[in-house]
């Protein structure tokens, strides 16, 4: 391997973030600046480490690689456990990317309680990269629980008029699906201890996953354990019909939360359907698919109609997130190597692009304090800058070919042919729509007359800050090359990708005998 | 052998003569708290060591009516710090009201001494005695602010309907003893496991004795529906008496219930363990839904806690049905729930340092500008309440689950429902963390100072809050070996 072989690395990424927020904590509250710029300095080092991390790994390599493993509740084989494989680290490196811009994207919206807000990133960060380096599955759902607490505090404390009511409908939404979750989790861990009398390894993912290889998970006792994983990370991803907080959450959330909802939190549902759900229930996830297949394609075509009739511009974003999220949900349950290589690529570059779009909506209403779309008009004319940036994401997010959006989209489409060419076909038919209501959107925003209301805002109407195109360019930089080179990306999950594959491919789908 | 009777005593006989020297420090130095105080904690380390000493080897005293096994030394300890944390946040409260402190302390020894008397008890008599010793001076805490209306209506109630379910329960202990002929603990169980391999049904008579003391003990736990007299007296009573009461007797009377339901009964557990489900589904549904509705937080509070206690019913079901890890979760529970109940208690006493200011949940508005340290700690133990990890509440709830998840069957969908109530409770809990973090309040509101003693109090219920969630091996080890003393 490579010279930093032998340092916990993963730790690192996932606790420098954490020792931020403790020192951003203990900073004067009347000193702003100091919390700004600790967290960004935290938040930048982490990213770099996420970075070391990145270039020593061996992507040819099966398995998890940087693996560190003590014990932790040794009565019932609960382990610290954390290591990286291509996939994590992907999303793990989309995290660290995502949050410093965000941080950097808050300095100037976010006057108010600043160092409570960057605590709060930090212990956010904390609990997303731990999701994506959890080996345990109890240190998973503390994980995935650690992130609830400060996006609660984040939409709620520092969101728009409705925060309150978006905050609690987010909260109680994810707390639900976790539950059941945890339910799921005791009932797997206990059926291994009972197979092979013992408690060890138990809570190891990798050693259930091999267990699970056996059908130890199968029957009706995998479908109804699927059943409650699958509620947990449908909420999360989200997938109708359990998306209706996410337009609450995404419109009320502060700009850098929106970025970070839409481009971590909906991963963590598609993450753990693709690490943990296929995997431990390879015949239940057959027996599940043809619903999940169909619920992928109402959201997508649902997501799609409803934003083209949104009259608020970060809105129209939210749906179109409940839109594209359809596609990796789809290309997950195709059970094809293109297909979830296309579901990855498309987490990713949503997360990339999505980010953008909400920084950029973020910008405008910065500076108007409004978003009705029907309101702007001109921006191309008074904001040049502004207007190209705003263009160029609202291609890669139509899916331009040439810019990260399209390959994911299409190898998604390209798996789902292989297997199921009417979803397929339906898919593919609403890529139109994408375009229709993303370009149509930015036709009402970006061309035409200058709106008397943009005019009436005279010189507040500025063009972009660099401040702000230091958190775009990144952004931009990473969207063309995942466009051209998205071998990049799919050399690096490969091998996570045939091991996802490996167990499902091979399985049956369950009888469904709920009822006898 | 008298001598190695009273070692086997010495800590219950300790916190008696330690409540004893409360009055006769008052008596010389009247209406001081210092000396009370320091009598009351050194007291209470005294008791502790002892509990701790005598806890080393297991023995019996009163011919065979007393007895010391681990699981009386993990409830004694409990014990001894749920009076330790409410006397660490009383005086605050107490003081500004005019209310004397060392005699609290007093009432609060002797119901400690009442709950330990339980805890070691292996005849149905004692059991029967240290119930009382705990719960009489309970409805005197609950009525301690004499001159407020609501305290003395919450004291009353809870007297009422407290001695009912005394007799009651009393009454059930009299079936059981004129079928079974003796009220050793163990003598119960040997001549139940005869009549019960004897016959396949229960007796009219059994199943009678079953049900009262079934009715009398949920009266005493509040379980739905047999906890109207809880609200009123929560709410009614000093808030650290409420603290006390949310957590003391309720640890105590889960107590008796293991010695009485899991030793005693033990060979009806096929009878007893199915009520045991229906109450716990009822109470921890019932309790969640109308804590919902409540705008006061420490009637909330009140619901909430008949809410956890459904959940600790779920760990006596999961060993009712044949897991041991049913009994370590409930304990386990016990302690984590402790902690955190009497920890958000404490802030609201704090809070509550000034006269006139109400449990309402508008006095939580703003409260992390006006007093961060509170509002940050008041919002780690609705987290652990919610089960939210890294927090005890959250393993407490995660061990209870493992239980009845392994035990299967029934209990399986149970662990559902309780995760379901689990994530209602959250949106009461986060309500308040709502008014803490995102409103603000109306009106200047002085800050107030609070003692160091509270700090002291608030300090270990949160190390303890946060070391059982991050790593509860600590405690692991210990409710094994004192859940293994029933078997």
């Amino acid at each position: 391997m490579t010279a930093f072989a032998g340092l916990p690395l993963v730790s690192l990424v996932v606790f420098l973030p954490l020792l931020g927020a403790l020192f951003v904590a203990f900073t004067p509250g009347s000193r702003p600046n100091i919390a700004r710029y600790a967290a960004l300095g935290f938040a930048l080092a982490a990213w770099v480490v996420s970075l070391v991390l990145l270039v020593s790994f061996v992507a040819g390599e099966p398995g998890f690689q940087y693996a560190e493993s003590m014990p932790w509740i040794p009565l019932f084989g609960i382990n610290y456990a954390v290591g990286v494989d291509g996939l994590s680290l992907v999303l793990v490196v989309l995290t660290t990317t995502l949050t410093w811009i965000s941080i950097l994207a808050s300095f100037s919206p976010i006057q108010n309680r600043v160092k409570e807000y960057m605590a709060s990133f930090l212990v956010l960060e904390v609990g997303m990269i731990g999701v994506f380096v959890a080996m345990d599955l109890f240190l998973f759902y503390i994980f995935w629980e650690l992130v609830l607490v400060p996006m609660y505090l984040i939409i709620g404390i520092w969101g728009g008029k409705n925060r309150i009511y978006a905050t609690m409908k987010f909260v109680l939404y994810t707390l639900v699906g976790s539950l059941l979750m945890l339910v799921a989790i005791l009932a797997v861990a206990y059926t291994y201890q009972a197979s092979t009398g013992s408690w060890a390894g138990a809570f190891d993912v990798q050693n259930l996953t091999r267990f699970a290889a056996t059908g130890a998970f199968g029957g009706t006792f995998g479908v109804l354990a699927f059943g409650a994983f699958f509620v947990a990370f449908a909420i999360k991803v989200p997938m109708f019909p359990f998306h209706t907080w996410l337009p609450d959450a995404h419109v009320e959330a502060p700009t850098a939360g929106s970025v970070i909802l839409a481009g971590v939190l909906l991963k963590l549902g598609g993450y753990g359907f693709i690490r943990f759900a296929l995997p431990l229930f390879p015949e239940a996830a057959h027996t599940w698919a043809p619903l999940i297949i169909v619920l992928s394609l109402i959201g997508i075509i649902y997501g799609a109609i409803v934003a083209l009739v949104q009259p608020d511009l970060k809105k129209l974003v939210a749906y179109s997130s409940v839109s594209h999220m359809g596609f990796v949900t789809l290309g997950i349950f195709v059970f094809q190597q293109q297909g979830m290589q296309g579901a990855i690529l498309q987490m990713v570059n949503h997360g990339l692009i999505t980010g953008a779009l909400f920084l950029l909506v973020g910008v405008i209403y910065e500076r108007t304090h409004d978003r009705t779309i029907a309101k702007m008009g001109g921006l191309g004319a008074r904001t040049p800058v502004y207007a190209a940036a705003f263009g160029f994401f609202v291609f890669a997010s139509v899916g331009l070919p040439g810019l990260s959006g399209f390959v994911g989209e299409f190898l998604t489409l390209v798996g789902a042919f292989q297997t199921n060419v009417a979803a397929a076909a339906i898919a593919t038919f609403v890529m139109i729509l994408a375009a229709g209501y993303l370009l149509w959107m930015f036709q009402r925003v970006a061309f035409g007359e200058v709106s008397d209301f943009l005019k009436g805002l005279g010189d507040h109407l500025t063009d972009l800050r660099p401040v702000e195109a230091m958190t775009l360019v990144p952004l931009g930089a990473l969207v063309v090359i995942f466009g051209l080179w998205p071998g990049l990306i799919l050399d690096l999950i490969s091998g996570s990708v045939a091991a996802a594959l490996s167990a499902v491919q091979q399985a049956t789908p369950v009888a469904l005998a709920l009822w006898r | 052998m008298i001598f190695s009777d009273a070692v086997t005593l010495a800590p219950f006989v300790a916190a008696i003569l330690v409540a004893a020297t409360v009055i006769v420090v008052d008596f010389i130095f009247p209406g001081r708290k210092v000396p009370a105080l320091l009598v009351v904690f050194g007291g209470l380390a005294l008791v502790a060591a002892l509990v701790a000493l005598v806890g080393q080897t297991e023995a019996t005293a009163f011919s065979g009516g007393y007895t010391v096994d681990p699981l009386t030394t993990f409830l004694d300890m409990l014990f001894v710090i749920i009076v330790g944390l409410t006397m660490a946040f009383a005086p605050d409260y107490l003081e500004p009201r005019g209310l004397p402190v060392p005699e609290f302390a007093a009432i609060l020894l002797f119901a400690m001494s009442g709950a330990m008397l339980i805890a070691g008890s292996a005849d149905l008599l004692v059991l029967f005695l240290g119930l009382e010793l705990m719960v009489l001076p309970g409805y005197v805490l609950a009525g301690y602010h004499k001159t407020d209306g609501y305290s003395t209506e919450g004291a009353i109630k809870y007297f009422l309907l407290g001695s009912f379910s005394s007799a009651i329960f009393l009454f059930g202990l009299a079936f059981v003893w004129g079928i079974t002929g003796t009220t050793s603990i163990a003598g119960v169980s040997a001549a139940l496991s005869q009549i019960v391999a004897g016959s396949s049904t229960l007796s009219p008579a059994l199943g009678l004795g079953l049900a009262l003391l079934t009715t009398g003990v949920a009266f005493k736990i509040a379980a739905v529906p047999f906890h109207y007299w809880t609200p009123d007296a929560y709410q009614g009573s000093p808030t650290p008496v409420t603290g006390y009461l949310s957590v003391g007797p309720k640890v105590g009377a889960f107590a008796l219930i293991i010695r009485l339901f899991a030793e005693a009964l033990g060979p009806l557990t096929m009878d007893w363990s199915i009520v045991i489900m229906v109450l716990s589904v009822l109470t921890m549904t019932l309790g969640n839904l109308v804590a919902l509705t409540q705008d006061n937080v420490k009637r909330m509070l009140a619901y909430s806690s008949i809410a956890h206690t459904g959940y600790m019913l779920v760990g006596l079901a999961a060993y009712g049905a044949g897991q041991l890890m049913g009994m370590e979760g409930l304990l386990f529970y016990g302690a984590a729930y402790t902690f955190m109940n009497l920890g958000a208690f404490a802030v609201i006493a704090a809070l509550q340092r000034r006269g006139g200011v109400t449990s309402n949940l508008s006095t939580f508005a703003g409260l992390i500008r006006r007093e961060p340290a509170l509002a940050m700690l008041m919002t780690l133990f609705l987290l652990s309440l919610t089960g939210i990890p890294p927090t005890a509440g959250f393993f407490g709830k995660f061990y209870v689950i493992l239980a009845a998840v392994e035990a299967g069957g029934w209990l399986t969908p149970l662990a559902v429902l309780m995760m379901l109530n689990a994530a209602v409770a959250a949106f009461y809990y986060l309500r308040v963390v709502v008014y803490m973090w995102m409103r603000d309040a109306e009106g200047e509101i002085p800050v107030m100072a609070h003692g160091r003693l509270v700090w002291t109090g608030l300090a270990v219920a949160t190390v303890l809050t946060i070391v059982l969630g991050l790593f509860p091996s600590v405690l692991l080890d210990i409710v094994g070996t004192a859940a293994a003393a029933i078997g």
